[in-house]
This record gives C-alpha cells, sequence and structure tokens, in this order.
C-alpha cells in the first residue's frame, strides 16, 4: 500500500461561516493503480489531492505513505517527500514566466540539485516517454491544451515519483486527446507501477480508471462500474443502494 | 421501461377509455411515450389477464376500445411496488452509429462521416421541436398547475438527453473529420504497423526504459539496502 487515507476530515473556516471539504474520508491506494474520483467542482477533489501529495494537512484523519505517516514527519523530511516522491499535475497551472517548455520540465530536478546538464537531459526523455519532445524549443503559449496537458504530465514525470496526483487533467481537450492522456496515464501505472490519483468533473473521462469513485459534499461513495449483464453503470447512489438489499 | 406502470399510474388516477390513455400518455410523458393502439390493446390485454385492470362497463359485445378501465386492488399494490423500487442507475446506451464508426475502417470513414451529418442534424431539429413544445406549455392562469411543471419537466428530460447527443454528434463529427485529413495508423492495416516511423521507435524506447527504471524504484525502498543500486539518487546519506 503507497497510499492511506484513513478518516480524513478538512474544514475550511471563514469568518462567519466555515465549510466541510472532506468529511471522513478513507482511501487506499497501492502501486500500479489508478483510481477516478469524479464530482463536481467544490466537492473537496482538489483539498483531497492535495493532502493525497502531502501539501496540505488534514483536520483530523491520518494519511500514510508507504506505512509512514505524513504528519509524523519532520518539515526537513516532508519537503523531500514532496519533491521525490509525488508529481502533481494541476489544471490551469500558471505557467511560470521566462521558462522554456525545457527548463519548465527541468525544474524539479534543478530545485532538487541536479545539474543543469544532466536535468535537461532527463526532461527530454521524459517528454520524449510523454510523446512532447516535439514541444521543446515551442513557445509556451503557442502549445495546445493537449499539448501543455503532456508536457505538465512530463514535468510530473521527471523525478520519478512513485505517486501521481492529477486534478481534471484532461479537462477542455478534445476526446482524441482526452483518449491519449488516459492511455498515457494508464500505462504509467501498468509499466511503471506508479499509483495514480486523478479526478474529473466528468465520469466518463475516467473509464479507464479502477475503481472510480464519486465525492460529494466531500464524501466519498464507491461506484459500481459493471452492473449484472456486464455494462458499465454509473452509479452515485452505490453505497444506500447495498443498505437495501432487496433493490 | 414499458408503458405498463405508466398506464397503471395513469388509472390510479382516473378510469378511462384506452384511447384516452394513449392520449394522456403522451400529454403527460411527453413524445417519447407516444404508442399506436397495437401495441397498446395488447399490453390493456396483459394487464386485464394479471388482474392488474378490469372493465367497469356492463356493456356487452362492444369493441375493446369502447370501455372503461379500471384499476384493481391487486394493480394498485403492483404499481406502489414498483413506485417503491430502485429506479435510480444510469445506464449507458448502445448507438448503432458509434459501431458503425469504430468498425468503418478507413474505406466507410467517409460515409460514416455524412451518417454523423444526418444524426447531428435530426438532434437539432428534434431539440427545435421539443423545446418548442416545452415551451408552449401553458404558465398563464393565476395559480401554477402542477401538471404543467411535471410535463415542462419530462420534455426537459428529452431535451437534455438531446443536447448530450447533439454535442456528441458534434465532437464525433469533428473527430472524424481528423481522422479524415490525418495520416494516423489504422491497426487493421497489418503491414504498415511494422514501419512506425523513428519518431515513434524513438518515444517507445524512451517511454520503456523510464517506465522500466521507475517500476523498480520500489525494491530499492525494499527493506535490505544491500541491495541498493549505484545510489547516485539516494537522499539519504546525511
Amino acid at each position: 500500500m503507497i497510499l492511506h487515507i484513513e478518516h480524513v476530515s478538512k474544514r475550511y473556516a471563514r469568518p462567519g461561516k466555515s465549510r466541510v471539504a472532506l468529511d471522513d474520508v478513507s482511501l487506499e491506494l497501492r502501486r500500479g493503480q489508478l483510481i477516478g474520483i469524479f464530482g463536481a467542482s467544490g466537492s473537496g477533489k482538489t483539498t483531497l489531492l492535495r493532502i493525497a501529495a502531502g501539501l496540505e494537512q488534514p483536520d483530523s484523519g491520518v494519511v500514510s505513505y508507504n506505512g509512514e505517516r505524513l504528519d509524523t514527519m519532520s518539515a526537513r523530511e516532508q519537503r523531500r517527500h514532496r519533491r521525490r516522491e509525488v508529481g502533481c499535475i494541476w489544471t490551469g497551472q500558471p505557467w511560470p514566466a521566462g521558462l522554456s517548455v525545457l527548463e519548465h520540465v527541468s525544474l524539479p530536478l534543478l530545485i532538487d540539485g541536479t545539474d543543469r546538464t544532466s536535468a535537461e537531459r532527463r526532461a527530454r526523455a521524459s517528454l520524449l516517454a510523454c510523446e512532447a519532445e516535439q514541444c521543446i524549443g515551442v513557445e509556451p503559449r503557442e502549445l495546445s491544451d493537449g499539448e501543455r496537458q503532456r508536457v505538465a504530465i512530463a514535468r510530473a514525470l521527471v523525478s520519478e515519483p512513485r505517486l501521481i496526483v492529477a486534478d481534471g487533467a484532461t479537462s477542455n481537450l478534445s476526446l482524441v486527446e482526452q483518449e491519449g492522456i488516459m492511455l498515457l496515464l494508464q500505462s504509467l501505472a501498468r509499466e511503471a507501477k506508479v499509483a495514480v490519483l486523478i479526478t474529473d468533473t466528468d465520469a466518463s473521462a475516467l473509464l479507464r480508471a479502477d475503481p472510480i469513485l464519486y465525492l460529494r459534499d466531500g464524501r466519498l461513495t464507491s461506484v459500481e462500474t459493471v452492473d449484472e449483464m456486464g455494462e458499465v453503470v454509473y452509479l452515485p447512489s452505490a453505497a444506500s443502494r447495498r443498505v437495501a438489499p432487496d433493490g | 421501461m414499458s408503458a405498463k406502470h405508466a398506464l397503471l399510474g395513469l388509472l390510479l388516477h382516473r378510469s378511462a377509455y384506452p384511447y384516452e390513455l394513449a392520449d394522456r400518455l403522451e400529454r403527460h410523458l411527453g413524445p417519447a411515450w407516444a404508442v399506436n393502439s397495437g401495441q397498446l390493446y395488447q399490453t390493456m390485454s396483459r394487464l386485464e389477464q394479471d388482474g392488474l385492470i378490469e372493465r367497469v362497463d356492463e356493456r356487452q359485445g362492444a369493441r375493446d376500445d369502447r370501455h372503461v378501465f379500471a384499476i384493481t386492488g391487486e394493480g394498485v399494490e403492483e404499481f406502489e411496488r414498483w413506485f417503491e423500487g430502485v429506479s435510480a442507475r444510469a445506464r449507458l446506451s448502445r448507438r448503432p452509429l458509434l459501431v458503425k464508426i469504430t468498425l468503418a475502417g478507413p474505406e466507410r470513414l467517409e460515409n460514416a462521416l455524412v451518417q454523423i451529418d444526418d444524426y447531428e442534424r435530426d438532434c437539432a431539429i428534434q431539440l427545435k421541436e421539443l423545446a418548442q413544445r416545452r415551451d408552449a406549455v401553458g404558465v398563464d392562469g393565476s395559480r401554477v398547475r402542477a401538471d404543467h411543471v411535471l410535463l415542462r419537466l419530462n420534455l426537459s428530460a428529452d431535451i437534455f438527453q438531446l443536447e448530450g447527443e447533439l454535442r456528441w454528434a458534434t465532437h464525433a463529427r469533428q473527430t472524424v473529420s481528423w481522422l479524415l485529413e490525418e495520416d494516423v495508423l489504422w491497426p487493421s492495416a497489418q503491414g504498415r504497423a511494422e514501419a512506425a516511423s523513428d519518431r515513434e521507435l524513438e518515444r517507445r524506447g524512451a517511454r520503456a526504459e523510464l517506465f522500466g527504471r521507475m517500476s523498480h524504484t520500489g525494491l530499492q525502498a525494499a527493506p535490505d539496502p544491500q541491495d541498493r543500486g549505484d545510489g547516485q539518487d539516494d537522499g539519504s546519506s546525511r
């Protein structure tokens, strides 16, 4: 078990009101697994990914990575964990001004102290593996949405992490590009044995994930993906249906 | 679903002649519920045989459509049982057009595009008709009528579905046009698969190397520290 999220809750306090972002969420993620979570915007998807990545602490509950609790790590260990073990893909992530594609992808390695030559060599290899090497030398603002997403994945991969979190990785993409990105994430899980946690507002974008989970108002429920006829169904009410077995 | 429970529900409100039922079905639930008289009598005679509905007038020898039908006690029970049951699962549908597109292959793709075009246009026409029909449902009068609100709701279900279909059809047209223009690899063309370009080979090689290395990083984290590789990326030495 690479990632273990146990009974995690998170509440955002604002003057006068507070909002529950996550409500007693538990989740287990193994290496080689691709888990998809769908839910409306504001359902807590991004908060869950940020907590899974160790970027944010839950109010209650425990997050363990490879058997080690994140909250008992020293600050230094936490930073190292985030740099080396976790790759993040955030939709709409602003592009750091003035950086070329190659520099952008190399950046995580440069921050981690790798020399420029080997950082760029590894960045090229990562871009090539993500079928985005043709973006090298292209002005960042001229990249298509699909290319930008592949560059973001190459960047998340460059430090060779064991956990990838992707927030809306296929949003705003055409069907062909969406399929390409999902195939890439799937082979990342299968071949590189990375644990991948991906969210989207749209369940249909996540059909390659297994299992597909549904997040609503900060609560996570499982979704049955195949019915008795062998056909795929979305069943947000799966949890409640199990309570009434005669249904 | 079949019209069986819808008919029982309508009869629960009021006994009726069959032709009235056909009319009410479509008027309350929308055009997807249009039934012809053959289908209607088939369903009704099955309901009658099952004892869920009965004739309540004494007219002898009249045709079936001249009788008033009412729901029986058993019919009410059946309706209540059905009403309590689960209806929450959303089902994906099998689209014949999608099968055609998928299996068209490069030689029939042009034809598939024409069919997508037709489908897209048909969705748009139906959508317009339904929207007009929904907007025509009366909202005047001093009090809002529940049945009018519900009919608008029923028509909305079809409208939303058609909007989704239309969106997909547009997407399909763009995607298939793109396939027609680009030099893509068709898996059925066996020979061409081997002639993958140098760039593709390079990409595959890079992926195999990177992913292969990543899939082994777990072994480095295994308990036995002697087993570690060259340790060049090992940050644990402090």
